[in-house]
Formats: structure tokens, C-alpha cells, sequence
């Protein structure tokens, strides 16, 4: 993937969760991980990710 | 508690009015070219003109250049430019080079990003300089070439008649009001353009929510020239902020308000000024700094559906407006400049019909949206317009670091070289496809070292070197021999009074001058040429036509179809 192809994947992630709005953000991205969970097809690598992903968020994000 | 502001380091000339000569309020003298607006595009616009030997009026509504912090950053395209209109050493002079920068997320570097540097470069990346010294350079080139270049300040323009054969201004001076005839006008009236108004023209696209406070401040500091981007720093919690240096210990600190912020209140120096004390502490920067200036800035991507009306063609920040994180303001406006230059030059001297007028509008808007798309990506991650964009900016900020390959999510997307792609004067795209590297057709000319060989002696130099304000033909020889045919090319052209200059590249240092000798032997391998290789490049340096065997009767078809010249009448 390039980084513009990253770009534009990114943006429409984005716009995506804008137009459902807030109140179903956490239910999308849940869908989104599962369908790419589903797609990498690998258990070590998805287990990984979800390591990476929880990795740092112990302490509160300062985003309200 | 007041502050006490330091003046930028930098004195303007005031300018006085002038009336022309006129006969019951209108000038006697009627304009080929009247370009509205004395700021980077309008100068360009001026000296491109000029440098055709085309006649300027330049209509400026203030007595001086500009004042407060605007443009800060001009990039390698655009010293391009400065340089094929004999101004480049002001801008290398004054300005500080640069070639990359930094971003965090609260203490941790998540982005060291560079732009493309290389050996073969002539010019860097990036330098920067205040938009009054952007305007000073061009000012002083314009003003070595008083015939060609007439500029009237404190004239504002207060109405416009834009008929099929001409158009008709109505200006006011200090001194009095007058109208003018032009046969063109080049409208580089800036953002808040008056004769788009005047014409009922509407930009179209986003306008951001996000607002930026801009603050200068006068600091001694030997920290390196680079872009340098905080997210939620400990400083400014929640916030981003940007730092950049300019020439003359100035720095340039834009940082963005807090949702539900008041504007008015967020400018005044009680709250400017702390916010800047605890960055600079932050940064550990321990000189005793000032403020020179402040204002506020809102994030807007739109632009005109076509930039030619009639006889009335717009550029700069009058045609579209970009977002600043990129720096394509000035940058793309200089380039609007340079596009439209030489085909508005070679229109009034009768070489082209006016249709290649709209080739400048079909390129452009496509450049415009281009850098609407980048700077439109730069904005949404700076100044996040949904929760979505903000969370989403939060995991990548928090990713990035241990997961670098995220990190191009944070980068700024430097303005770079446009090519034309889909453009109009783009010629035999089948003898283009033939080559597996090189600037295809549309694009501007990768810079490499060459030795410069002519009557007057050596020298070293680039390829950019070879452009000037004509028709340029790259022709790649192994030996130093012109094909016949290519010579007759020239003649023709020149019969004509086709601006046209034939280029002889030689792989092997021939007994001939002129001659451009690729001695580091990088040329041809970046241009994909064989001896007997032609590229044909337009004067605004981009690639009109390129074959791998040259055949002079398809080059000069590809320059008759760009000009679509008329018959002479009479």
C-alpha cells in the first residue's frame, strides 16, 4: 500500500465514522476490527495486533 | 500587564500615487496587459510578461509591500521560477534553506520526515522568508525594467467592464480617479479578490471551522531551520502547534484554538503570550524573546470552476484558496504566474490564438484541486473537523512511534512540482509511452549537473539552466552532430518569431558550442535517452512532447497545436 493509498483509506475511515456520528463510533471501529481480523486469517498476527492496540492506553488518553 | 512589541526587521519604502497622462479621465494610452495586484503572483505575472518583452501596467492598492507574517515558506519550484526571471539571488540571499522537519506527540518524535535532496539538485527544497522580502525581491527585479513594467500604487480598482474586445477599469488614486483599457486583465487581487466580485464569481468547496493563531516573535536562537509540529503538547495541552524560522531571528509560531474558543479573545496578547512563554520554555529556548505581530487564521479549500473569463484571467489566492499547512499559497500562485505568463505573451504578440488561454485555466484548476486534495489531507489531520478525525489522529499519534510505518499518516505533504497529466497541449502520448523513465508530457524537468560549454567559456550548471522564456529542445547527443532536420526546425521557428532555442546535450564532450555536457553521466540515464533523444519542453519548463528517435516534423506539429496560431488578417 502507498502512502497515498494509506492516505485515502484513512480519510474515508474517518469520514465513515463521521456521518454514523459519535453514539456508534466504538460499535463501527468493533465491525471494522473484526472484518480485518477475519481477513488477516492469521491467529499470532490478530493476537499481536490486539497486544500493539492495547499497548500505552493504561493511562487515561487525554482526549475527552 | 502590556507587552512591548518589537518591530519586524525590516523597513518598507513607501510608494507615491501616480496619474498617466488622460484625456477627459482616461488614460491616453491603451494596456495589453494590466495585472491587478501587487503581491507574489502579481510581480511574477509582471516580470514573466517582461521577460517575453510584453508591456505591463501592475495595479497595487497599498503604497508598500505587504506587511505582517503571510507566505513564509517558497519551495523549489518556485526558486525555479525566480531564477528563470533573474531573481533567484535575492531569495538564496536572504532566504534560510531547509530540507525537512519533526513532529510530536506530547514528548515522543513521532515523524522526522525530509524532502527529496539529492546531489543533483541546483536549488534546495525549501527556504524560508517573509512575504515582504518575497515581495521586495520581485519589486527590485521589476523596477531594473521601468520601460516594460509600470507600477501605480495607491490605485484601487473600483469597477470593471469586461466586454468581448477589451476591458475597461475604473481605478482611484490619492490624486484623482481615471479609467484605463487593457486588452487583458491579469486579476492577482488576493483572497478577497475584488473583481471576482465584481464579476459575480463564487469560489466553491470547504471552508474549516478550525481556527490558527499566528504570532511572530523576535528570538536569537541557533536552532536549525525545519518544520517543527507539536500535537497536545505539555505546553498548550490539546492543542498543535507549529514553529518555523525565518531570516533576521524571526519565528513564526501558529498554534490552534480550543473548540468553543472566542476568537477576539483568543488574539489579544494576555492570552497570546503566555501560551507562547510556556512553548518556548518548553522547547528550552531561554533568550529573551518579543513580539513582533499576531493574527488569526481559518483553513479554506476552494476554488474558481475555471480561471479565464473572457479577457479576464485570475490567479494566486483570487483563483483558490489552499490551506497553509503544505505551504501551497504563495507557491501555487507563483506557479499559476509562470503558467500564465507566457501564454498570455504569446497571445498579445499574435503566436497564439487565444484558446491557449484556456489551456492555463484547464492546468491550473487541475493543480488547484490537486493541491486541494493534499492540503485538504493536511488540514483535516491539524485541525480535525469531526470527533472521528480527532480519535482517529489520536491513534496514529499514539501508534506511530513503535509502528513507523503510520508515521506518513503525519506527514505534511510538502508542496512539490505538479505535473500536467491530463492536459491539453500534452503531445504524442504513443512516442512518450516508448520511454521507461523520464518526465512524461506535463511535467517540470528532473534537475541534474551539466558543464555549460559556449563562446564565452565553461561552466557548471544544471539542466534547469537551459530554460529561458522560449520553446526549449532538449536534444541528446552522443557526439555533438545536429540532425538537419532539427536545424531547420530552428530556422523555421524563428521565421516565424517562435521564441524556440535548440539544446545540444552531449554524452561525450564534443568540439562544438553551444553544448551541455553531461559529465556526471546521470542525464541521460534520468531522462531515458539515447543519442538521437528529443524533448521538447515548454517555456514554463514542463515537458511538452519527448521522442526517442527526434522527428522534427512531429515537434513542430506538437508546438502548432499548442499555439493554434491565426492567419494573419489583412
Amino acid at each position: 500500500m502507498t502512502d497515498t493509498e494509506l492516505d485515502a483509506v484513512y480519510t474515508r475511515l474517518c469520514k465513515t465514522m463521521t456521518q454514523l456520528g459519535e453514539p456508534q463510533a466504538a460499535l463501527f471501529l468493533a465491525r471494522f476490527a473484526l472484518l480485518a481480523i477475519d481477513r488477516i486469517g492469521d491467529a499470532d498476527t490478530a493476537q499481536r495486533l490486539v497486544d500493539a492496540a492495547a499497548e500505552d492506553l493504561a493511562a487515561p488518553a487525554a482526549h475527552a | 500587564m502590556s507587552y512591548e512589541f518589537a518591530p519586524y526587521p525590516f523597513e518598507a519604502r513607501h510608494h507615491p500615487a501616480r496619474l498617466p497622462a488622460l484625456r477627459d479621465g482616461l488614460e491616453e494610452r491603451r494596456h495589453p496587459v494590466v495585472v491587478v495586484g501587487g503581491g507574489p503572483v502579481g510581480y511574477t505575472t509582471a516580470l514573466g510578461l517582461a521577460s517575453h518583452g510584453v508591456p505591463v501596467v501592475l495595479i497595487e492598492a497599498d503604497d508598500s509591500v505587504c506587511f505582517g507574517s503571510r507566505a513564509i515558506c517558497i519551495s523549489r519550484r518556485s526558486l525555479e521560477i525566480a531564477d528563470r526571471l533573474g531573481a533567484l539571488p535575492g531569495f538564496l540571499d536572504i532566504g534560510l534553506p531547509w530540507t525537512g522537519g519533526r513532529s510530536f506527540y506530547r514528548d515522543t518524535e513521532v515523524l522526522h520526515f525530509t524532502m527529496p535532496q539529492d546531489e543533483n539538485q541546483k536549488l534546495p527544497p525549501m527556504v524560508n522568508l517573509a512575504q515582504y522580502s518575497i515581495e521586495q525581491i520581485l519589486l527590485d527585479k521589476a523596477e531594473t525594467q521601468p520601460d516594460l513594467i509600470d507600477i501605480r500604487w495607491q490605485t484601487r480598482v473600483t469597477g470593471i467592464e469586461a466586454r468581448d474586445d477589451g476591458v475597461r477599469l475604473a481605478l482611484s488614486t490619492p490624486d484623482g480617479d481615471y479609467a484605463l483599457q487593457a486588452d487583458w486583465v491579469v486579476a492577482a487581487d488576493g483572497g478577497r479578490s475584488f473583481l471576482r466580485d465584481a464579476l459575480g464569481l463564487k469560489l466553491e468547496g470547504t471552508s474549516y471551522e478550525g481556527r490558527y493563531v499566528i504570532v511572530d516573535i523576535l528570538l536569537d536562537s541557533d536552532r536549525p531551520t525545519e518544520r517543527l509540529a507539536y500535537f497536545d503538547p505539555a505546553c498548550n495541552p490539546g492543542s498543535t502547534v507549529l514553529v518555523h524560522k525565518q531570516p533576521g531571528n524571526v519565528w513564526r509560531i501558529d498554534y490552534q484554538l480550543r473548540d468553543g474558543e472566542d476568537p477576539d479573545d483568543a488574539i489579544k496578547p494576555e492570552n497570546v503570550m503566555p501560551r507562547v512563554e510556556s512553548l518556548l520554555a518548553m522547547m528550552g529556548e531561554k533568550a529573551p524573546w518579543k513580539p513582533i505581530w499576531s493574527g488569526i487564521y481559518k483553513a479554506n479549500a476552494l476554488t474558481l470552476r475555471s480561471y479565464r473569463h473572457g479577457r479576464v484571467l485570475f490567479a494566486g489566492d483570487a483563483a483558490h484558496l489552499v490551506p497553509i499547512f503544505g505551504v501551497r499559497g504563495a507557491n501555487s500562485g507563483i506557479d499559476d504566474a509562470d503558467n500564465l505568463a507566457w501564454k498570455l505573451a504569446f497571445v498579445v504578440k499574435g503566436l497564439a490564438s487565444n484558446a491557449l488561454l484556456d489551456s492555463y485555466s484547464a492546468e491550473r484548476v487541475a493543480a488547484a484541486r490537486e493541491n486541494l486534495s493534499y492540503g485538504t489531507k493536511s488540514t483535516e489531520f491539524m485541525a480535525p473537523p469531526s470527533f472521528a478525525f480527532e480519535l482517529m489522529r489520536t491513534a496514529v499519534l499514539g501508534l506511530a512511534k513503535k509502528h513507523p510505518s503510520l508515521s506518513s499518516l503525519i506527514n505534511p505533504r510538502q508542496t512539490s512540482a505538479i505535473t500536467y497529466a491530463a492536459s491539453p497541449l500534452n503531445a504524442a502520448p504513443e512516442r512518450s509511452a516508448e520511454f521507461g523513465a523520464g518526465p512524461v508530457p506535463g511535467a517540470v524537468l528532473p534537475e541534474c549537473p551539466l558543464t555549460l560549454v559556449d563562446a564565452s567559456g565553461t561552466r557548471e550548471g544544471h539542466v534547469t539552466d537551459l530554460l529561458g522564456p522560449h520553446f526549449t529542445a532538449l536534444y541528446f547527443s552522443a557526439d555533438g552532430s545536429l540532425p538537419a532536420d532539427l536545424t531547420q526546425l530552428e530556422r523555421a521557428l524563428g521565421a516565424r518569431q517562435v521564441p524556440f532555442k535548440l539544446a545540444l546535450l552531449t554524452r561525450r564532450r564534443a568540439e562544438v558550442a553551444p553544448q551541455a555536457w553531461d559529465h556526471t553521466g546521470r542525464v541521460f540515464p534520468l531522462y531515458d535517452a539515447l543519442p538521437g533523444t528529443l524533448y521538447l519542453v515548454r517555456p514554463d519548463g514542463h515537458v511538452l512532447g519527448r521522442w526517442r528517435r527526434a522527428d522534427a516534423a512531429e515537434a513542430l506539429a506538437a508546438i502548432d497545436r499548442a499555439l493554434q496560431p491565426q492567419p494573419k488578417r489583412g
